[in-house]
């Protein structure tokens, strides 16, 4: 957890080196604590912790994992987003102290040990976000996502609250081990059972997949590319990990109760995710509404409690997920949200044209590209005990292939009006790497 | 369950209901009111009722960790307020008003 520390020193430093109101010195800044961090996850097996003997967060192979990810992802948005932060000179080290914040809360999520550092870490990751989402003060759209945002989840912070205090009615502990260990000993009493519904519906919010999924195109509309970015991975991803580690083993108890509710809304969300965003005309909407589908598969893993397929997939998405948008900031001449714009931009612009076929095929699942091999994983994972689920989400699969291919040919139409766009060196360095992991990241599997 | 402490006795069902009665309120308020600073009010007083439900638990087991998370409780409510308030400004600047049915123009 070492990790953890760095972050939030570097955050800091951040803010008060802020005041000179020089952005590079700011982005270098950051991107050192960054680097130290992932660094430092690598090699955490190899070297003795200073915060080896507190309990409250529990470190694995498995939890490391998924912090170097949620860490990658936050350097490759600090980079993508510097153009856009770096025009506000006074705010540009708000934009990245809250985010480095914001990762605490995340690295928490990922490796909480009890239910005082889970509900620290699920605010200590929101709230800079309700801030962040609101950050264009001038703007009406973005004031509005703000709003939405901090109300629904809020709304959803006292839901998961009461269901936490139900649990705790029921075991008189908020240690996760003890509770594991009371499992199958006693029947629960309802109160336990009420209470996990209670944690079930703040997580179906805080991940965005059904019924709770309504703020999330608007809030990724109205919200700033880099931010959009960052909730639809780092916060997908750390919420997703809290999600399984909880539901797949703490409150196995409850399964008989929550079993069928999840099962019918990973199943909607499947459909429902893919089928809203074949009508939508603004890229950011498209996203955030295959990015309830793509949750919703996610959380099938949490039915069989396989953190290894769930690490991959996500790797797979978010990958995709960051190369379109840090192309969507690097169109900064045009609109870049409103999808006929990219009308021949793939024409026009071989490499870039490359780097979209390569994200969009990664995302519907055609091998050998990543993406393949993370919904394969989870589906074949989930073949034996839940069959109508794997048919439902290969249908969805398919839907979703239309959707994607649909924007590669538009963006590779014939269209001599189409823009020339010159990818900054960082943006190129980006997309590189990105597009790297989705050609190669099927490697992992080898090891 | 097996309380180490309880001397309590029979109110606690009291505890619990008038904490159920709190949240349900809260969330009832949330769910249909239209001015964005009742919401406040009402979602903090469904974190309320979450703190007076743990602090019912505390005394019922004997056991002070419920109390400590009620502080946490009060902390992170406290942080939401402000930024939440501070978000309200700013959409009342942009929008004029405090009511949260003016703020549609995200839409399908």
């Amino acid at each position: 957890m070492d990790a953890l520390i760095v972050i939030f020193i570097t955050g800091l430093v951040g803010l008060f080196v802020g005041m000179m109101k020089k952005p590079v010195l700011t982005l270098s800044i950051t991107i050192t604590g960054l680097v130290t961090a992932f660094i430092l996850t690598l090699y955490a097996r190899s070297y003795e912790s200073i915060f080896s003997k507190y309990n409250g967060l529990s470190t694995s192979p498995l939890t490391d994992a998924f912090s170097l990810l949620v860490i990658g992802l936050t350097i490759l948005i600090v980079l993508g987003g510097f153009n856009y932060f770096k025009k506000d000179k006074e705010h540009t080290s708000d934009y990245y102290g809250l985010m480095l914040f914001s990762l605490c809360g995340a690295l928490i999520m990922i490796a909480f040990n009890n239910f005082f550092m889970f509900f620290l870490g699920l605010e200590i990751m929101s709230i800079p976000i309700y801030v962040l989402v609101g950050i264009k003060k001038s703007n009406v759209l973005s004031s509005e996502a703000s709003i939405k945002y901090f109300f629904t989840g809020s709304f959803a912070t006292g839901v998961l609250l009461f269901g936490i205090a139900l649990v705790y009615g029921a075991t008189g502990t908020f240690d996760l081990l003890t509770i594991n260990s009371m499992r199958g000993i006693a029947e629960p009493s309802p109160m336990f059972h009420i209470g996990v519904l209670f944690i079930l519906a703040a997580f179906l919010f805080k991940v965005g997949s059904v019924p709770f999924h309504f703020w999330s195109p608007d809030v990724y509309q109205g919200s700033p590319d880099a931010i959009m970015s960052y909730m639809s991975t780092v916060v997908k991803v750390s919420a997703l990990c809290a999600f399984v580690t909880l539901f797949s083993n703490v409150f196995m108890d409850s399964k008989h109760v929550y079993l069928i509710i999840l099962e019918v809304f990973i199943a909607i969300s499947f459909i429902f995710g893919y089928v809203s965003a074949l009508k939508q005309s603004n890229l950011k909407r498209m996203l955030a509404y295959s990015g309830i589908s793509n949750t919703g598969l996610a959380m099938l893993t949490i039915l069989n409690g396989d953190f290894g397929s769930l690490w991959f997939f996500l790797l797979s998405y978010t990958a995709a997920t960051i190369c379109i948008m840090t192309l969507s900031q690097a169109m900064d001449k045009i609109d870049s949200e409103d999808i006929s714009n990219w009308k021949g931009i793939g024409y026009k612009n071989p490499i870039i044209g490359v780097v979209i076929i390569i994200s969009f095929l990664s995302l519907s699942g055609i091998p050998p590209l990543t993406g393949f091999f993370g919904k394969f994983l989870i589906l074949s994972n989930s073949f034996q005990n839940h069959l109508w689920l794997v048919i439902i989400g290969l249908i969805s699969s398919v839907i979703g292939a239309f959707l994607y291919l649909r924007f590669i040919v538009l963006s590779m139409a014939k269209d001599s009006n189409a823009e020339k766009i010159c990818l900054s060196p960082l943006h190129f360095v980006i997309i590189g790497l990105s597009t790297i992991v989705l050609l190669f990241g099927w490697s992992i599997l080898l090891f | 369950m097996n309380p180490a402490v309880n001397n309590i006795g029979s109110s606690l069902d009291f505890f619990v209901v008038v904490a159920i009665a709190l949240f349900s309120i809260g969330t009832y308020g949330v769910l249909t009111r239209k001015n964005m600073i009742v919401l406040l009010m009402c979602i903090e007083l469904m974190l309320n009722s979450v703190n007076l439900l743990l602090v019912t638990f505390s005394k019922y087991y004997g056991a002070n960790d419920p109390q400590i998370f009620v502080f946490f409780i009060v902390v992170v409510a406290a942080a939401e307020a402000t930024v939440g308030l501070s978000i309200l400004i700013m959409a009342y600047r942009s929008n004029k008003s405090i009511d949260i049915e003016l703020f549609n123009k995200l839409k399908d």
